[in-house]
């Protein structure tokens, strides 16, 4: 038990107060999703491991927690890419170059990337999955000789869903990153996979030992990703997954997030899925 | 230039129009964000096409339906407004029983002169877009509603019940008093004003998204009054929601 | 520990003498049949034999609703809010009120600490008081004894209707130097006190019931009754979730930021913004609620995090009793345990 003794009044600071950060640059670059680039006040570093997330605060409005996209490695900057499906989000849409949003965070836990080194890096992502992944993605391109094969699974609905689609084909174009897309409803202009997610995991060929999953979608999706990498024999506790809760406080204080037990925002939102599993309610 | 804002009204009282004349401190603050081109209770002007049409009362003859959907077309926001708009209010109670009785009973032997059909919200004839609860609408929610409209953000939706709020002031539970009360099941956002004077809520900013009306009627009953009592608590203002 | 004697007719001389160090909160009138914890105006209002208040005493640390900024949208910039917590004594607090609050402190005090409670939670002093369980109470069964001292630095014993004064801690000391209007006394013991409502086990055996309840149909019974107004979290002295809110001004021009108190048992609680909802039965909710008071939390620090207080049950409108959800949890157990003999 925490003591009232135990904490001194001059050691801690509020948790509710945001930091502005100006946008840099930003881009509607789907019909539903605006990527933002942000700078910290004397371009300091927002100072955050791939897999967590900021509070996102618009006065009047409110705050909503986002995803960071961006990679730790890439300095003096950070990006995020919103989905307008809130209320918040939605005003957040109107924001451009020069405006200021309020930031707090960064917060939860991200990925180990320590126990990640030398690893390959299996990548399954699932429509606005894909951008906490990104920031994954793009920290192991930039150190990527520390880690092995980097696999990237990637659905969305349909080809205008995709998101990043200059990136995808820059991964394309790598020899050191399988990049592997479906979509679930092909258009004309499709040549690629159609089909769920799922679809793309029986022909992996995957070296059991060495690989660490990390998948990131829509809340229907994991049980079925789980189900078909459990069928190529992986390993629990080689499964990282990303949960999505209203983590309205951020800090583990308001309650939102919990997920039977555990705060999605403290604990989470990257659980190893050896962990989670017992949390009848995690997924 | 600032949106044009109209307001109609149809079967009510008028109350809820008349409760934002009397926003007097802040009429100045509001007129800073609209122009308001026709109000009947306030002015003449008359104008073709609205930013903003806010509604009052039920739809509940035929010339009612006509004319809200020239409104409609209109209006490129359509917002209702009090109890009567949102859900039908006090004047639906008239639906429970044959429609035929009805126009006896109010207009007697001249009932053929008079066509009459259901009381309506306005939503059951054309699209609403926002709503603003209450018999009548409060000031404060009114204002939510359109500073929200100007920042172009979603009005608050009050999807917690009215227990919420009155336990927020510190209010003393009418259950604990011994009286029944519909706070909770009904939808919050009145800062719980009759409970906390003393007033058993009558529900009339409308029923809660899925609300428990068999538990709600199992309170009332052992709380002292007949299941028929009850069913007629909660028929009041929600005569079109409640389904017995 | 010391022990004084205390007239009743003298209670109201102490607390004037316990106003030297700060403001006083103590349990008054509220309503026809409430009471409530409010800053002493008048010391002869203050109530000494109360049920319980409304609201807990969380609401002097955690304020219903709290402003945590005031913005400006002309600038897009906001000025944070700046406590002046003055000292204070909380006078006349049941044994379990107490104890909420020590868990409170675990809550709000664990990872990163929130700066508003534990500012209000400093420079507090309580002062704890005996009372006479009713229906409602049930502490013992959670471990709470009636004459449970911890967390306080004076005690009130009653004795025959009048008081035996614990001094507790050095602090208690200073409260009550110079006041005169005590004798030191033997310590006595109160006999006619006893709890009506009981848990049938031990709380350290409700861990264990709950990790084979989550299936039960109890859930769904209980379900059946709630109508989901929140009363019962909203009252809960030991339960701290909140939302936090923008209101903008007529003008348009600024607003502030402000947090309020919130229940898992609203049916919005679980809710995110693409509209997944992860509690969305009113099953869900009521059982999430039981498994944070008796299983989640209780595993990790070995304490039932519900102190008996009652406000649950006696601010039910539906009348659903906690510890009779389980007690029946309990029942269903044993049922269970004895089948399993049965068949080996």
């Amino acid at each position: 038990m925490k003591r009232i003794q135990d904490v001194s009044e001059e050691e801690i600071k509020d948790l509710y107060y945001p930091t502005m950060c100006k946008v840099t640059k930003a881009r509607q670059i789907t019909s539903m999703e605006k990527w933002y680039e942000l700078e910290m006040p004397a371009s300091q570093d927002l100072g955050h491991g791939p897999g967590q997330f900021v509070e996102v605060s618009a006065f009047g409005i409110g705050e909503a927690p986002i995803s960071i996209s961006s990679s730790p490695s890439q300095k003096g900057s950070f990006e995020l890419c919103i989905r307008q499906v809130g209320t918040l989000t939605n005003v957040l849409k109107n924001y451009g170059e020069g405006d200021s949003i309020g930031i707090r965070g960064p917060f939860g836990t991200g990925y180990p990337m320590e126990s990640l080194l030398g690893k390959d890096i299996l990548i399954i992502a699932g429509g606005i999955g894909l951008v906490p992944l990104r920031s994954l993605i793009h920290y192991v391109l930039d150190k990527r000789e520390e880690f092995g094969r980097l696999i990237i699974l990637y659905g969305a609905k349909n080809p205008s869903e995709l998101l990043f689609k200059e990136e995808l084909s820059d991964w394309e174009a790598r020899d050191d990153v399988e990049l592997h897309l479906t979509v679930d409803q092909a258009d004309d202009t499709w040549t690629g996979n159609t089909g769920v997610i799922t679809t793309l995991i029986p022909e992996l060929d995957l070296n059991l030992n060495m690989t660490i999953a990390a998948i990131t979608g829509p809340p229907i999706m994991y049980k079925f990703v789980i189900m078909s990498l459990k069928s190529k024999q992986l390993q629990d506790d080689h499964i990282y997954v990303s949960l999505e809760r209203r983590m309205k406080c951020g800090v583990g204080k308001c309650g939102h997030c919990q997920i039977n037990g555990v705060y999605c925002c403290q604990d989470g939102p990257v659980f190893n899925y050896s962990d989670i599993k017992p949390l009848r309610e995690a997924l | 230039m600032k949106p044009k804002v109209a307001f109609f009204d149809f079967t009510s009282c008028e109350g809820c129009q008349l409760n934002k004349l009397n926003l007097e401190n802040d009429l100045l603050d509001i007129l800073k964000h609209v122009d308001i081109v026709e109000f009947r209770e306030a002015m003449d002007d008359r104008a073709d096409l609205y930013d903003v049409a806010f509604i009052e009362g039920s739809i509940s003859t035929p010339a009612c339906v006509e004319r809200i959907h020239d409104i409609r077309r209109r209006a490129k926001i359509l917002v209702a407004i009090g109890s009567c708009a949102v859900n039908g209010g006090v004047n639906a109670m008239k639906n429970l029983h044959p429609i035929d009785e009805v126009r006896e009973t109010v207009y007697g032997d001249d009932k053929y002169l008079f066509a009459t059909l259901p009381a309506m919200a306005i939503s059951s004839v054309v699209k609403v877009d926002y709503v603003v609860r209450g018999c009548p609408m409060t000031q404060q929610d009114f204002l939510r509603l359109l500073i929200s409209l100007v920042l172009g953000k979603q009005p608050p939706k009050y999807r917690t019940p009215v227990c919420v709020e009155c336990k927020l002031r510190e209010s003393e539970c009418l259950y604990n008093r011994g009286m029944v009360c519909l706070g909770p099941i009904t939808r919050g956002g009145c800062d719980a004003i009759c409970p906390s004077f003393g007033q058993f809520c009558t529900g009339c900013r409308g029923l809660m998204d899925n609300p428990n009306l068999e538990g709600m009627s199992e309170i009332m009953t052992n709380h002292g009054i007949s299941l028929e009592e009850a069913q007629k608590r909660m028929l009041l203002y929600n005569s079109n929601e409640v389904k017995l | 520990m010391e022990c004084y004697s205390l007239l009743r007719t003298d209670v109201p001389d102490l607390i004037d003498h316990l106003g030297a160090y700060g403001e006083i909160v103590a349990p008054h009138s509220k309503g026809d049949v409430s009471y409530s914890f409010e800053v002493v105006q008048d010391s002869n209002k203050v109530v000494l034999d109360y049920d319980r208040t409304l609201l807990p005493l969380k609401k002097m640390f955690l304020p219903p609703q709290e402003k945590l900024m005031d913005f400006s949208l002309k600038s897009l910039s906001y000025t944070p809010i700046k406590l002046h917590i003055k000292p204070r004594v909380f006078f006349a607090i049941h044994s379990y009120e107490m104890q909420s609050i020590l868990r409170l402190d675990h809550s709000m005090l664990s990872g990163q600490a929130e700066s508003n409670y534990l500012r209000r939670r400093k420079k507090s002093r309580f002062i704890g008081i005996s009372f006479k369980p009713d229906e409602f109470h049930f502490s013992e069964s959670v471990g709470i004894p009636i004459e449970e001292m911890e967390g306080f630095d004076l005690y009130l014993n009653e004795v025959d209707g009048d008081y035996q004064l614990y001094v507790l801690t050095k602090n208690g000391h200073s409260l009550i130097e110079g006041f005169e209007k005590i004798k030191t006394a033997e310590p006595e013991i109160a006999e006619d006190r006893k709890f009506n409502k009981k848990i049938r086990f031990h709380y350290n055996r409700l861990p264990q019931v709950f990790q084979y309840a989550y299936h039960s149909e109890i859930w769904a019974e209980v379900a059946s009754r709630c109508v989901g107004c929140g009363s019962c979290t909203l009252t809960c002295p030991t339960c701290f979730c909140f939302d936090v809110k923008d209101e903008v001004t007529v003008t348009a021009e600024s607003g502030m930021r402000q947090r309020s108190w919130d229940s898992c048992m609203l049916s919005t609680f679980a809710e995110i913004a693409g509209g997944e909802n992860f509690r969305e039965k009113t099953i869900n909710r009521t059982r999430h609620r039981l498994y944070r008071k008796f299983k989640y939390i209780t595993d990790e620090e070995g304490l039932p995090w519900c102190v008996g207080c009652g406000r649950c049950t006696a601010f039910c409108p539906a009348e659903i009793s906690l510890p009779d959800i389980l007690n029946d949890l309990i029942n269903e157990d044993e049922k269970a345990q004895h089948h399993h003999q049965v068949m080996a």
